[in-house]
């Protein structure tokens, strides 16, 4: 006998151009999604985009940025229709600088200790919950991590820092640097990322005959059915495009024959 | 005096906006087709649309047609040949965008894609100029594959696509696919000695 309705998880729609329809309807929420791509390869942009569709739809957006100034970040946003500076003015888009947070916690030091990574869990996960934040984005999650010294300790780091934001109903995108994103690639830098997250996508290029296009894989998501195949992407005023890679050309020059 | 194929016209009236057009010329009258085909589209038809140039830069295009006394002001331009020569960008035209290279054929479609978006027009097409200008740069598999993916996409977007080609400088595979493909046919080709 046939089941009367199938169970689906409620879905953080991400507002991204097909993004939405290769994950059949958007990211279940509560997830933590591990972004992981090669440098140039859209990893900001495309949680940037995320936070802001999110925004375009009255939720409370955060962004920790590690990885350069958030006033550098939100000028190079700026590019993007989509995106309008009121967002920021009106609290609907939130930008922590990482030093200036490890500063207010005391933690200008070169590594960190099980009692550092508790009290930064802590000071995410406290303004998560002041703000309201429903869409959360780490840019970058390698360089949090570079002070955990410990494989062990940046397990525990992520995996109670995902439980933690799973509870308060945020959907998080964990954005990974890695130097590779072929088949054999590690889709996070330090190995454990991957094992933790809810989800990957995987970001890179493929060389065509000398030049680089972008590409997109949902590798992993839980809690629903989605397409693994590699997605072309365009960086647009618009926002992030995608359409499926053809499948002749999805691989990069040196593994096939006519690009040999 | 230039001289237009007023059949071709004719022949546009039949098709739908879902249509995909083959449109077959020669060497010798490649440009005399494309405005044949260009003009009953915008004038009688006011419809908007993209003009995908891979066989010449845009901004030769656009003049060949402002030589004749087409304005073209309205039809966005994607070049995917100026890209190629290092101060080939710099136009004067502010409706001519640029993709890369005509191998980057996933971008030629969502940069059209992303044109669209923007287009004010209701009715938009889609013209290719030319598939055998792409399949100088692209492998015949994946750009067979290439037209089944653009052609069905403009499709479901009821956005009627144009695709020009010389035939005896398109491989057979890529000609057996675009005949498959494509809904409608204006042959002004030469003929095909196999």
């Amino acid at each position: 006998m046939m089941p009367n309705s199938v169970y689906t998880r409620d879905r953080c729609v991400t507002g991204i151009h097909g993004l939405d329809e290769i994950l059949r309807g958007g990211i279940p929420y509560g997830s933590t999604v591990l972004a992981a791509g090669t440098c140039g390869s859209g990893k900001t942009t495309l949680a940037m985009e995320f936070l802001v569709r999110g925004a375009l739809a009255g939720e409370a957006c955060a962004h920790f940025t590690a990885t350069e100034p958030s006033v550098k970040l939100l000028e190079n946003i700026r590019q993007y229709s989509f995106f309008d500076m009121n967002m920021v003015d009106t609290g609907l888009i939130n930008v922590f600088d990482v030093d200036v947070l490890y500063s207010w916690l005391g933690l200008d030091k070169a590594t960190f200790d099980l009692d550092d990574v508790h009290a930064l869990i802590k000071a995410i996960v406290d303004i998560v919950n002041t703000i309201g934040v429903t869409r959360l984005v780490i840019d970058s999650v390698t360089t949090l991590c570079y002070k955990i010294k410990s494989e062990q300790l940046i397990r525990d780091f992520l995996f109670t820092l995902g439980k933690k934001l799973a509870t308060l109903g945020c959907t998080t995108v964990l954005i990974s640097e890695i130097t590779s994103a072929t088949e054999n690639a590690h889709w996070s830098s330090f190995g454990v990322e991957e094992a933790i997250a809810d989800g990957i996508i995987v970001m890179g290029d493929v060389e065509r005959m000398g030049h680089l296009l972008r590409f997109l894989q949902v590798v992993k998501m839980r809690g629903t059915s989605h397409s693994r195949a590699k997605h072309s992407i365009e960086l647009t005023q618009l926002g992030v495009m995608l359409t499926p890679m053809l499948k002749w050309g999805a691989v990069s020059d040196q593994t096939t024959r006519w690009g040999a | 005096m230039f001289e237009l194929d007023a059949l071709i016209a004719e022949q546009l009236t039949e098709v739908s906006l879902n249509s995909a057009v083959q449109v077959r010329c020669g060497n010798s009258n490649s440009f005399m087709v494309t405005a044949s085909t260009m003009l009953p589209l915008i004038q009688s038809f006011g419809m908007g649309g993209v003009y995908i140039s891979a066989s010449r830069g845009a901004v030769e295009i656009i003049q060949a047609f402002e030589s004749i006394g087409v304005d073209v002001s309205n039809i966005q331009f994607l070049d995917l040949v100026s890209s190629g020569i290092l101060g080939g960008t710099d136009v004067p035209y502010p409706n001519v965008h640029f993709v890369d290279s005509p191998i980057m054929l996933e971008s030629v479609l969502l940069r059209t894609l992303y044109i669209l978006r923007t287009s004010t027009f209701e009715r938009n097409f889609v013209l290719v100029d030319s598939i055998n200008a792409l399949s100088i740069y692209n492998d015949d598999r994946m750009l067979a594959e290439y037209l089944h993916t653009f052609i069905n996409t403009f499709r479901q977007r009821e956005v009627l696509s144009v695709l020009l080609n010389v035939p005896d400088q398109t491989p057979p595979l890529v000609l057996a696919n675009l005949d498959l493909y494509c809904t409608s046919l204006i042959d002004r080709g030469q003929v095909v000695i196999q």
